[in-house]
């Protein structure tokens, strides 16, 4: 069983005289012949070519990720099946977890991006539905190329993903409540498209992906979409470096999505739930990702110790001809299988057949019972009455590991020390700083996306740090969802940043009121056989266990992504990308980003540093500097802790964190937040950084520097409480008031908030029109 | 007895849960109603059609399922004076099916809920205004003249065409039921998302006893889901939106 869903990537060339889509070694080969004593054949080929890719294997990332911590309350389960689930309150004596999966179909994107964007929402989805949760949200964290060049394959990936995205999560009813994007000339030959989804289930009801004990003789039924050759080769497809040759060929590897049959899939699943309610039954119920049919059907049942007996003549087929081992390997979207007992079976087939008339939904997609579950560990699959594939099923689905060579990274230059200066006037400073497409306004790629379907958003995109859902009608309780991981700290030092994605994502949770209470990653990195590459990949494992032991926030589930890199071999940035799920006890303590109202004072929660690698404003002065922020694990805590008791207490009226672009654009985005509500504009006077930096730092660190860190909005009245809650936390500092002028004005100079809010709405609503 | 209204999921339905939610918060007696069962349609009082991408928005929104039998019931049902609600998809379906502005016979529609002005789908808080006599129809009778309502535009097809003939008889007829407006109240045409003829957001039919509205009020219905309502309330009031779903539930029951 794999120890974590599956999708990723990873193959060498083949050397032998296999078909060239196959990608197994040679000495997995001579392994394979030695145990069966014979050759496999073609069937059993491609099914081990599948299953032991990285995709499904995790063969040179698994026992990395054991270092990472999984334990803590909230955890329900941790990695190891297709989901995570937390805790997340108690109603009416029921207690409700909050289900999590994430994933990437980053070479899928790149070739085909509104297909592959499509599918990878497609493929989630199912992760979380097939643990018996409703999906109650999704979440898109993205990295584009360049995309100044508007007839360029970079722009096209860029606006294609976005349609994808919105085509796909619209459709099938899931709001999108939290993402980001980056824009980095390495990601030109090689995007990133993570996804995160989130579901609902009532913790005693949590269906898992195994058969259960009394399994022995039960029907594996499969249900969805009719099999096709789409897909067909994709786990080896996303386990290799993109080849602008192969294009056609690997266009064939990309999965055809059908968010209308999806819809539909859900809500007839959601009746066998209430079905499975009733009759107080344990079954098993997965998704079919990579390796298919064979590699759903061959996990479900060996990880519940048992073998598989399955007739490929039974599965519901798109065409006639398909040779046995496309029906399957093929990665046919819009699947799912369960393990039943045979006399609950014709009533599933029922509810989805007659009831959601699946076979009018989509052509010939249906749900039939397609084998058998053995105790004899064996698994067999036939086409007719010839057995095409007969293996012992530990063999098939056994942890295999690639131990790969790799060397700890020199540590990263430190900074230099001294306080940065710059010809450049402030103004201008901030006018390229806001314009910036890793700063400006996400809202032209958010509101292509349903945000509030469902009903049950309390916080959409734009609206704060995190997005918040309020998940059970009549409970008070929410739960707040983050995703962060910032490339250009990456690519200064990949072990820190790795530590930064997971501060920024905590920060995020915690801006809005909520408690971190678990996290899951998307590694997505270059190429685990050239040792740089894999070496960068270890280091940010490291750098993800110290900040997630030091937050006391464990990871739940996650992927990983390999053979990101471009056409002439260089890596992506390495991309540790982090989704936090926060706890919010109470809808009515949520805290927004919006300033509330002129008058109240602001405090900075955090300490600047002299420290500007990484940042938007060293790219913007095209300038390299050295040295990113370090992380003050113990200070972060106290800060956490006291913005979570004075939003408990009802002290804050608004914060925000500090992240991309540092203070300036913290305060500009408070600012543009209360703008368009019907209402008077609200300005800033921000102190003379030196009156609360005392010379710590120097202006453009404080005002640019990204160490992280909250503002934090207070009314006067509420001063004296909030500074009593603060008593003894250090770096906690008063930096100014609101004002009701419209003007964001830094010690003496005063810029106008409208100007500033053009700059910023504007830069990538030229792309996105 | 309570009447009952019938929430109906067709293939591709994605809002029921909400709308449900909201019809039952505000009183109302409201089961989901699925189309594999149309034929059980016939015993409900009323019929609110949700939003969602009903058979694929195949053809133009709304336009295929306009054709499916649950529509034999709803059209029947509108004719004898039950009362309509259809919101989003449900509004197109509603115009697709020629209950609304219902200038023409059934079926054969004469204007059309269609692309935005952008070509793109579009999710963005708006306010929409009564644009009509509070009386001119039982499903609006509750609210008060110029009612101003939040909602959210969620839609890739929220645009109203129809030939100028056709518009003239939107306005002459008083059909057009909201229309958007800024969150003062004051209309004004850079309000309106999707370049919507009119600065249309809603249309009744001629009687007053079918209301499609393009916007979703049942987003935008409790103190939880904005965040000008959260200050010292109660979060799981509900507000915003919901006072069109109590006029149509108090509609329901005086029918």
């Amino acid at each position: 069983m794999p120890m974590r869903s599956c999708s990723s990537r990873d193959r060498c060339p083949p050397e032998s005289g296999l078909p060239k889509s196959l990608a197994l070694r040679d000495d997995e080969l001579r392994s394979i012949a030695e145990r069966l004593g014979r050759e496999p054949s073609q069937t059993e080929l491609h099914a081990f070519d599948a299953q032991w890719s990285e995709h499904c294997s995790y063969k040179s990332s698994r026992h990395l990720l054991k270092a990472l911590p999984t334990k803590g309350e909230a955890v329900v389960l941790g990695p190891g099946e297709d989901s995570g689930i937390l805790h997340l309150g108690e109603w009416n004596g029921e207690r409700y977890g909050i289900v999590i999966a994430h994933e990437s179909h980053n070479h899928p994107s790149q070739v085909v991006p509104f297909e592959g964007a499509a599918t990878g929402i497609g493929g989630i989805v199912r992760d979380i539905v097939c643990m018996g949760a409703e999906v109650i949200a999704v979440a898109d964290p993205l990295r584009f190329g360049r995309i100044d060049d508007p007839l360029s394959h970079q722009r096209y990936v860029a606006q294609g993903v976005v349609d994808g995205i919105s085509a796909y999560g619209n459709a099938i009813g899931v709001p999108n409540i939290a993402g980001d994007v980056y824009f980095d000339e390495r990601f030109d030959d090689n995007c990133l498209v993570n996804v995160v989804a989130i579901g609902l289930v009532k913790e005693s009801e949590i269906i898992h992906s195994f058969a259960p004990p009394n399994a022995d003789g039960w029907d594996i039924v499969l249900v969805g979409k009719a099999t096709d050759a789409s897909g067909f080769g994709g786990a080896s497809f996303s386990s290799v470096t993109l080849d602008a040759a192969d294009e056609d060929a690997n266009k064939g590897a990309v999965q055809v999505p059908d968010p209308f049959l999806k819809n539909v899939l859900m809500r007839a699943s959601y009746r066998v739930f209430a079905l499975l309610r009733e009759r107080g039954i344990t079954v098993g119920f997965k998704d079919l990702g990579a390796g298919g049919i064979m590699g759903c059907s061959a996990e479900i049942c060996s990880s519940g110790g048992f073998g598989a007996d399955i007739q490929l003549r039974s599965v519901n087929v798109a065409l006639d001809g398909l040779p046995p081992e496309v029906i399957a390997v093929g990665e046919t979207q819009e699947r799912l299988l369960w393990v039943l007992p045979p006399e609950l079976t014709p009533e599933v087939l029922r509810i989805y057949n007659d009831e959601y008339t699946l076979p009018q939904i989509a052509r010939n997609a249906r749900a039939a019972a397609i084998g058998t579950v053995t105790a004899r560990q064996q698994y067999v699959l036939r086409d007719g009455e010839r057995t095409v594939m007969d293996v012992p099923i530990d063999f098939l689905t056994g942890s295999i590991r690639d131990e790969l060579p790799y060397e700890r990274p020199e540590a990263a230059p430190p900074p230099p020390g001294r306080a940065f200066e710059t010809g450049v006037q402030l103004d201008e400073l901030l006018e390229r700083v806001l314009a910036h497409h890793d700063v400006c306004s996400r809202e032209p790629l958010y509101r292509r996306y349903d945000g509030v379907v469902r009903g049950r958003t309390v916080l959409a995109r734009g609206e704060a740090d995190a997005g918040v859902i309020a998940p059970v009608p009549g409970a008070p309780f929410a739960m707040a969802l983050s995703v962060d991981g910032n490339p250009r700290m990456s690519k200064l030092d990949p072990h820190l940043a790795a530590q930064h994605a997971v501060y920024e994502a905590v920060r995020n949770v915690v801006a809005v009121g909520g408690r971190p209470i678990g996290l899951t990653d998307c590694l997505n990195f270059g190429n685990p056989r050239k040792i740089d590459h894999y070496s960068e990949l270890v280091a940010a494992i490291d750098g993800l266990g110290i900040a997630s032991r030091a937050f006391a926030t464990p990871f739940v589930s996650g992927n990983v992504s390999l053979y990101n890199e471009s056409k002439n071999g260089n890596a992506i940035p390495a991309s540790p990308i982090i989704a936090c799920v926060g706890a919010v006890d109470d809808i009515a303590q949520i805290v927004t980003l919006p300033f509330k109202r002129s008058g109240s004072v602001l405090y900075l929660l955090g300490t600047p540093q002299r420290a500007l690698g990484g940042s938007v404003l060293i790219d913007v002065l095209g300038e390299s500097e050295p040295g990113l922020p370090s992380i003050d694990y113990d200070e972060a805590i106290a800060h956490h802790g006291l913005l979570l008791r004075a939003a408990k207490a009802g002290l804050l009226r608004s914060a925000h964190d500090i992240s991309d672009g540092g203070l300036a654009v913290t305060l500009c985005e408070m600012a543009f937040g209360a703008l368009g509500r019907g209402r008077a504009a609200i300005g800033v006077q921000l102190d003379d950084p030196f009156q609360w930096t005392h010379g710590g730092v120097g202006d453009i660190e404080a005002l640019f520097g990204e160490a992280g860190g909250h503002v934090v909005e207070v009314a006067g009245a509420d001063i004296e409480a909030f500074e009593a809650l603060a008593d003894g936390v250090a770096g906690v500092h008063e930096i100014g008031v609101t004002i009701d002028r419209p003007v964001v004005a830094i010690g003496p100079q005063a810029f106008d908030l409208h100007w500033l809010h053009g700059i910023w709405s504007q830069s990538l609503a030229q792309v996105y029109v | 007895m309570a009447r009952r209204i019938a929430v109906l999921i067709f293939p591709g339905t994605n809002s029921e849960t909400e709308t449900l939610a909201l019809l039952r918060d505000c009183g109302g007696e409201a089961e989901l109603v699925h189309w594999s069962r149309a034929e059980s349609l016939a015993a409900y009082d009323a019929y609110v059609l949700p939003g969602g991408f009903a058979y694929e928005d195949r053809i133009r929104a709304g336009a295929i399922p306009a054709h499916d039998p649950m529509m034999d019931y709803v059209i029947e049902g509108a004719q004898r004076g039950k009362l309509v609600l259809g919101i989003c998809n449900g509004a197109q379906i509603l115009l697709e099916a020629g209950l609304v502005p219902g200038t023409g016979a059934a079926r054969r529609p004469t204007a059309a809920f269609t692309h935005n002005a952008s070509r793109k789908f579009v999710c963005a808080h708006v306010y929409v205004k009564l644009a009509t006599a509070p009386s001119r129809s039982p499903i609006t009778a509750a609210l008060a003249e110029g009612t101003l309502l939040p909602a959210w535009a969620a839609h890739g097809q929220g645009r109203l065409a129809a030939s100028q003939m056709h518009l003239r008889e939107i306005e002459r007829g008083a059909h057009l039921a909201f229309v958007y407006a800024r969150a003062d109240g004051s209309i004004d045409p850079a309000a309106t998302p999707n370049g919507s003829a009119l600065g249309c957001a809603g249309l009744l039919n001629r009687e007053g006893n079918v209301l499609a509205i393009m916007p979703h009020p049942e987003r935008d219905a409790w103190n939880f889901n904005h965040p000008d309502r959260r200050e010292g309330r109660n979060m799981l009031a509900v507000s915003g939106g919901a006072p069109l779903f109590a006029s149509f539930v108090a509609g329901v029951q005086r029918s």
